[in-house]
């Protein structure tokens, strides 16, 4: 196979396996055939990684570990959610700031950002509560890990509204 | 008319007994010795007539090395060869016990037909 071609399929792999078997896989492909059943195979051994990698994570893990139940979307997204309203909030001030308001413009029916921050909040309640129904059962320790890590972000996203009368 | 559709013939035969469970394969393959990939990738085609690609080969490897049934050996100029490891012989022992017992009552069954 063209050592360009070998190269640029290796690539196709994630990160943690290449620094095992880049260099021998690389080896490996430039003294063998290059016909497209061997291209369509690499790539979609390649893609099969990303999905079901072997490198970097252990088949043994435990599934209900604080990264493993973390990675679960009811897990995640009331972080993004808080995360994002700490956003919106900031973006606000940011634009007050430029226009010389210095700080978040007070507008008379509550305004976008606060629509906005209202609904990432409440928004992930019922998810909140879906997380805990399903994983305290199953991993109490760990779980309430993550909704402390869940509360932390929120109550970071309601502090500027209360200290700043917002 | 009488239908030619289901009629077996050498090649539909050859599509049928097509084996493919690369892990195993490879482990068969490394039971009589270490080898690097083209050699494996050969050795099994001769065995069972499956012909891996790179990419599945390389899934195969990287899979039973994480479970310690194969181990590398010294890199022999840019080739990587590979050995089984006593695990991986218990292992592979253990799945050929059972797959000669699933094809002896399999065989059975289609005896009494």
């Amino acid at each position: 196979m063209n050592p360009r071609l070998a190269r640029l399929l290796t690539r196709l792999y994630p990160r943690v396996w290449r620094e095992r078997y880049a260099e021998e896989f690389e080896a490996f492909l430039q003294s063998g055939p290059s016909g497209l059943q061997a291209v369509a195979n690499v790539v979609w051994s390649a893609l099969h990684e990303y999905v079901i990698p072997t490198r970097g994570n252990p088949m043994n893990q435990n599934p209900n570990s604080f990264r493993s139940i973390l990675k679960y979307p009811s897990a995640f997204l009331p972080l993004a959610m808080s995360l994002g309203a700490l956003g919106v909030l900031a973006s606000a001030a940011i634009y007050g700031l430029l226009h010389g308001a210095g700080g978040i413009i007070r507008q008379p029916d509550e305004g976008t950002a606060a629509h906005l921050w209202q609904i990432l909040m409440a928004g992930q309640l019922p998810i909140l509560l879906y997380f805990a129904v399903k994983w305290l059962p199953r991993a109490p320790r760990q779980t309430l890990y993550v909704l402390a890590l869940q509360a932390g972000a929120a109550l970071a996203s309601m502090a500027p509204v209360y200290f700043l009368n917002l | 008319m009488r239908s030619t559709r289901n009629v077996a013939s050498p090649e539909n035969d050859t599509a049928a007994g097509y084996f493919s469970d690369p892990p195993l394969l490879v482990l068969a393959s490394l039971a009589n010795g270490p080898k690097h990939g083209h050699a494996m990738i050969d050795d099994i085609d001769r065995l069972c007539g499956t012909r891996l690609g790179p990419g599945t080969l390389y899934g195969a490897i990287a899979r039973l090395e994480q479970q310690g049934w194969i181990e590398p050996l010294p890199a022999e100029e840019r080739r990587q060869p590979y050995r089984i490891t006593v695990e991986g012989l218990r292992v592979l022992r253990a799945k050929l016990t059972t797959l000669q017992q699933f094809t002896k009552a399999g065989l059975r069954r289609l005896a009494s037909l």
